[in-house]
């Protein structure tokens, strides 16, 4: 029986090769979009991790230093003195091949010979060019390098050619003496971004003379607990040790720590990628949040297509009750066919998703690489957990999807076969009782939203709940738009002008869903434009705000003490000797230890990062109304800024360590932790992580001299700033550069619009499925009233006519799933600017209003809508009428 | 019933394709039907009855041969050209009713007058008035859901005669009817029809029919069999075979 079954349903299914193949993208593009979402996302962050590895290996801790990195002598002393023998140096920065447009390289400086038990990936290639006179040379001969075999047939380079690199402090050239070879697909991805060197050559080349960038500490875990475990030193530890971690790390540990100066931490190895996963956690949940919308309007598409292939057998369901066919047999039938088309279109959508997602790498590490940490995501790396999610969300998805339509077909009588309009009244039921659960849903998204506290994955679901909620009242609201469109127009027009609009409302099971798919996704992108629209308006404003000077001179790379301070200190007494500079600020962007004891005492809250951006500022009465704090201030919180032990926050840093004004923030110094009263929260959208910023004097009593990031320079009335620019010019070497306030806010917005390139192509692709959506709904639709059609035509419509009829009624679909989409993308921008964002970044953003993104959104829906109308349109107006009215 | 002929059909093939095999419905068919006759046309299931009046309609279009009515060879025109003609010379009674759904009832008959761009406020009246007639007067806001089978179909009938085609082509438009409906319909068919001098074709198995019919044809052999020539005793028609 059930072969048979099977059988009845397989030539079904296949007699409708259309409404197969769009359920099946309309799958496929959901899966496609979450799968390369997901790999492109872990991909990039695996390949920090990767990176990291290459030189850590499989170190268990590492000591790591704010800005100025660490004295190589700390190595010396915890070697010698210490006996500390599993220790590996390593100098490392971003370098660029000079001339070239390809990607960065991180060079790495390490000791060629340094315990074998780091195994990291430099070290784990294979031998054959590696040998230890290699080895050697790459100590003895100075500027020598190794790079990947990949990496110089790619740059068409060979051993012993020169490679010219870009540093921060001009450009370098450096002897290839070896290529390596990679082992494996991880490895060759690893080394393609990577160039090799000794200590000593990594040193000069990037200019770190005696400094270091991190050591790697490798302690072996069997360790003898030689020592009790000294006194608790909280400044220092940076998280309990893991479960399972031996005690005996303890003393090894301790006697690193002792040694370390205060600007170092020792950490664990996995702390520092768990912190880059949490850095990015906001960034991460919204990205997949997108392609969860995307999967969501799938689903449409998906019930959409089992509805119709459910209504179309009702006569043939019928028969096969009143021969005995169980409701069970039934529902498995309609189940059996909802899996089978899940796992076609999944496995369509995997593939589709690698695809996707190799674009998605570069878009996505493109955004990391701004608003977070560099990184060099190359190639995807794909895993079974990755596919497996995707089969699994895909599959359920589909599930969800036609468990509807599968209860309905078993409701299928033997004895009494529906009509269409029979079932269509029974359909308008079931809207009424929609309507009603549609309040709870946007109810409930509502409380949601205000109950879910700071959660970023509730306050998305409120979102999604919301416009589910909506989605299900679009039916109704669409019969409603109907009959007032026909109150208004219809005793002005003819029949055939009114006939489009009865269609819509006459099978509005069909209709309402497509219309509701097109109003998720319109809504959806009216949403989003409205938030970026605001978004780009309060960072325009803020930008603009912010640059007082007129010209800024930006210091960048690794800022160290003594010598290269110093040529910074050089460089800014200059600028104030220029006859047109009035005055001059400053700003050094650096990082500071955070003191584990009793850090934010007064706001309870534990502070989550070893490290902490600060910003220090020399400020003057030009630049200082530059700040825009979130709160009044008065006249003294200058003098307190500039005089006494404060800091000011960013609005990000306060949101995410809860820090309120009045509280006192402790850092470690090389006095010990000392602490710094909040006296403010201003504006910042440079990141989301946030910062503290505090006064030059406050910092210079504490840390070393680093030299400044930045300076900006004020010109006096009337000067010809492009000449002053060319002065300053001249001044300037390596890397360093001085650019106008309008070309440093151009930059600024640019890279803004390229932090939301990710968000539009995610936003495009769940329109693109919308639009198969809908015009799969159409083609349905156009099948089920063959016949109807054929009527017409027979009493004398053109085909002609009929095509505007179609035509007309899709962009009627389409104006109402726009109209409705207007108010729905308001409150899902709303949303996104007062509860996704600030939650996830701690951003605070006014509203923009802008009417230009209603009538884009309406003329989205309009033309997404006309246009899937146009096919199924001329495909029946190209039906002869002697075959629409043989048809059932 | 004028000798003028309405419709002439001449050396008419046509024939499907089912699968690998074609299937041949007419071949070389020939009738010429005056205007104002009433003829009723015959056959078994899958004969080619409802084809016919397709292809005299214009729905459909033969393999071969030519149909003229009112002078205008309907082979001749294009698809566009043969729906125009249809919009102004045809009615239609389909055997399913098959009105438009989602248009009420005064709707389905205002439709093909506003196709001829009859659409002022006369037409309206026009309709009611033949809604009246038809005992459907207080149904012109309904749908047609709402409707019994009998008066579903006294609407196609009148949506088939509300534009005063020249000729009417009717598929079996008692088949789905009781007793006293289908008569009612026929009487109807009697009064608007064939008194207004319209040439009729009606596809129908229905004895009360025969009987008015002025000439029966019964679909054989891939062609048209003259079944009865003339009208029933007593109507004062004459009778040839």
């Amino acid at each position: 029986m059930n072969s048979v079954l099977n059988r009845a349903s397989r030539n079904f299914l296949w007699r409708h090769p259309w409404q197969l193949a769009l359920a099946i993208v309309g799958i496929a593009l959901g899966v496609a979009v979450v799968i390369s979402i997901d790999l492109a996302m872990e991909s990039s962050l695996n390949a920090f991790n990767q990176a990291g590895k290459a030189f850590s290996g499989v170190a268990t801790h590492r000591i790591i230093a704010g800005d100025g990195g660490l004295d190589e002598k700390l190595y010396r002393r915890l070697r010698v003195d210490e006996g500390i023998q599993k220790l590996s140096p390593v100098v490392n920065a971003y370098v660029f091949m000079s001339k070239q447009t390809d990607a960065g390289f991180n060079l790495i400086g390490i000791d060629p010979f340094v315990e074998k038990s780091f195994q990291s990936i430099w070290q784990i290639r294979k031998n054959k060019n590696t040998s230890v006179e290699l080895l050697t040379r790459l100590i003895t001969e100075p500027n020598t390098a190794l790079i990947s075999e990949q990496t110089a047939s790619r740059l068409g380079l060979n051993i012993e050619d020169d490679l010219t690199i870009d540093t921060d402090h001009g450009e370098r050239r450096l002897k290839i003496i070896g290529l390596l070879s990679p082992n494996n697909a991880v490895s060759e991805q690893v080394l393609s971004r990577l160039i090799i060197t000794d200590i000593a050559t990594a040193q000069e080349v990037l200019e770190m003379f005696g400094r270091l960038s991190s050591i790697e500490v490798l302690i072996d875990k069997n360790q003898p607990d030689a020592a009790p475990a000294p006194a608790y030193t909280p400044s220092l530890e940076i998280s309990a040790p893991a479960p399972g971690r031996s005690a005996a790390y303890t003393p090894s540990l301790e006697i690193i720590r002792k040694a370390l100066p205060g600007n170092a931490l020792l950490v664990e190895a996995e702390s520092q990628s768990q912190a880059m996963r949490e850095m990015t956690r906001a960034f991460s949940i919204n990205l997949k949040a997108l392609g969860l919308l995307s999967l969501l309007v799938g689903m449409f598409l998906i019930y959409n297509t089992m509805t119709f292939l459910v209504m179309q057998r009702r006569r043939l369901i019928g028969s096969l009750r009143s021969i005995g066919v169980t409701r069970r047999q039934i529902f498995k039938l309609i189940i059996g066919e909802a899996l089978l088309l899940a796992a076609i279109g999944t496995l369509i959508g995997i593939v589709l998703g690698i695809a996707l997602g190799q674009g998605l790498l570069y878009l996505i590490s493109g955004t990391i690489n701004a608003i977070y940490f560099r990184i060099d995501a190359a190639s995807l790396m794909i895993t079974p957990l990755q596919i497996g999610k995707g089969a699994l969300l895909g599959i359920t998805a589909t599930l969800l999807a036609v468990l509807p339509p599968a209860f309905e077909a078993t409701r299928i009588s033997p004895v009494t076969v529906l009509v269409r309009s029979q079932l269509e009244s029974g359909i308008r039921r079931l809207i009424k009782a929609a309507n009603l659960i549609s309040v709870v849903f946007i109810l409930g998204g509502m409380a949601l939203a205000l109950l879910s506290g700071k959660s970023i994955v509730l306050g998305l679901a409120s979102i999604f709940v919301l416009l589910f909620g909506f989605a299900m009242m679009t039916p109704a609201l669409t019969l409603m738009f109907m009959k007032l469109i026909e109150r208004v127009f219809g005793r002005l027009s003819g029949i055939l002008v009114r006939l489009p609009v009865r269609m819509v409302s006459a099978e509005i099971s069909r209709t309402g869903v497509a219309i509701a798919a097109l109003m998720i996704a319109v809504s959806a992108t009216i949403g989003m434009d409205l938030m970026i629209g605001s978004f780009r308006q309060t960072v325009a404003d803020w930008v603009q705000t912010s640059l007082r000077a007129d010209l800024y001179v930006s210091l960048p790379g690794e800022k160290m003490p003594d010598a290269r301070a110093e040529q910074d200190q050089r460089l800014k007494a200059k600028l104030a000797e220029l006859q047109d500079v009035k005055m001059l600020s400053s700003v050094l962007h650096t990082n500071t230890a955070i003191a584990r004891d009793g850090v934010y005492a007064e706001a309870g809250a534990a502070a989550e990062n070893n490290f902490t951006k600060v910003s220090v500022f020399e400020l003057n009465e030009k630049s200082r109304p530059g700040f825009i704090f979130k709160h009044k201030t008065d006249n003294e919180l200058w003098d307190r800024f500039e005089q006494q032990q404060t800091v000011i926050v960013t609005e990000p840093y306060a949101y995410h360590q809860g820090v309120k004004i009045g509280d006192k923030i402790r850092l470690q110094t090389d006095q010990g932790s000392e602490p710094f009263e909040v006296l403010g929260i201003y504006a910042d959208y440079s990141g989301d992580q946030g910062h503290l910023a505090m006064s030059r004097r406050n910092y210079q009593h504490y840390w070393p001299d680093l030299g400044y990031s930045g300076i900006g320079v004020y010109a006096k009335d009337g000067v010809d700033l492009q000449q002053l620019e060319n002065r300053i010019n001249k001044l300037l070497t390596g890397q360093q550069s001085v650019k106008s306030d309008q070309a440093i806010y151009k930059a600024s917005m640019e890279m803004f619009e390229q932090t939301f390139t990710i968000t539009e192509t995610l936003r495009w692709l769940s329109a693109a499925i919308a639009f198969v959506g809908v015009f799969s709904a159409l083609m349905a639709l156009q099948f089920e009233r063959t016949r109807q059609l054929g009527i017409l035509r027979a009493i004398g419509i053109t085909s002609g006519q009929l095509t505007v009829l179609i035509t007309g009624e899709t962009a009627l679909m389409g104006l109402v799933a726009g109209l409705i989409a207007v108010p729905v993308g308001y409150i899902v921008a709303y949303m996104l600017i007062f509860v996704i964002y600030q939650r996830s970044f701690g951003w605070t953003m006014a509203f923009h209003f802008n009417s230009g993104v209603i009538y884009q959104g309406l003329a989205l829906a309009l033309i997404a809508a006309t246009l899937a109308g146009i096919l199924p349109a001329l495909k029946m107006a190209q039906t002869k009428p002697a075959e629409a009215l043989r048809s059932e | 019933m004028s000798t003028k002929a309405a419709i002439t059909i001449q050396q008419l093939s046509k024939s499907y394709q089912e699968s690998v095999l074609r299937h041949e419905i007419f071949k070389d068919l020939n009738l010429q039907v005056s205007i104002g006759e009433f003829i009723v046309l015959l056959g078994r299931s899958g004969s080619g009855k409802s084809t016919f009046l397709n292809l005299v309609s214009g729905i459909d279009q033969p393999d071969s041969g030519e149909i003229i009515i009112n002078g205008i060879q309907l082979t001749g025109l294009s698809e566009h050209d043969r729906t125009l003609f249809r919009r102004h010379h045809i009615g239609f009674v389909f055997q399913a009713y098959n009105l438009i759904s989602t248009l009420t009832v005064g709707e389905n008959l205002l439709l093909p007058l506003e196709l001829i761009k009859r659409t002022s406020r006369q037409e309206r009246d026009t309709v009611a008035k033949l809604l009246d007639q038809l005992n459907l007067a207080d149904r012109f806001d309904t749908y047609p859901d709402r409707l019994s089978g009998g008066e579903q179909q006294r609407v196609a009938i009148a949506r088939a005669l509300i534009h005063d085609p020249d000729v009417i082509l009717a598929d079996e438009p008692t088949g789905n009817l009781d007793l006293d409906t289908g008569q009612q319909v026929l009487a109807l068919f009697d009064s608007l029809v064939k008194k207004a001098g319209k040439t009729l074709i009606m596809v129908t198995h229905s004895p009360e029919v025969l009987g008015k019919a002025d000439r029966i044809f019964s679909i054989r052999n891939k062609s048209l069999a003259i079944a009865r020539n003339g009208v029933l005793p007593g109507t004062g028609a004459a009778v040839e075979g």
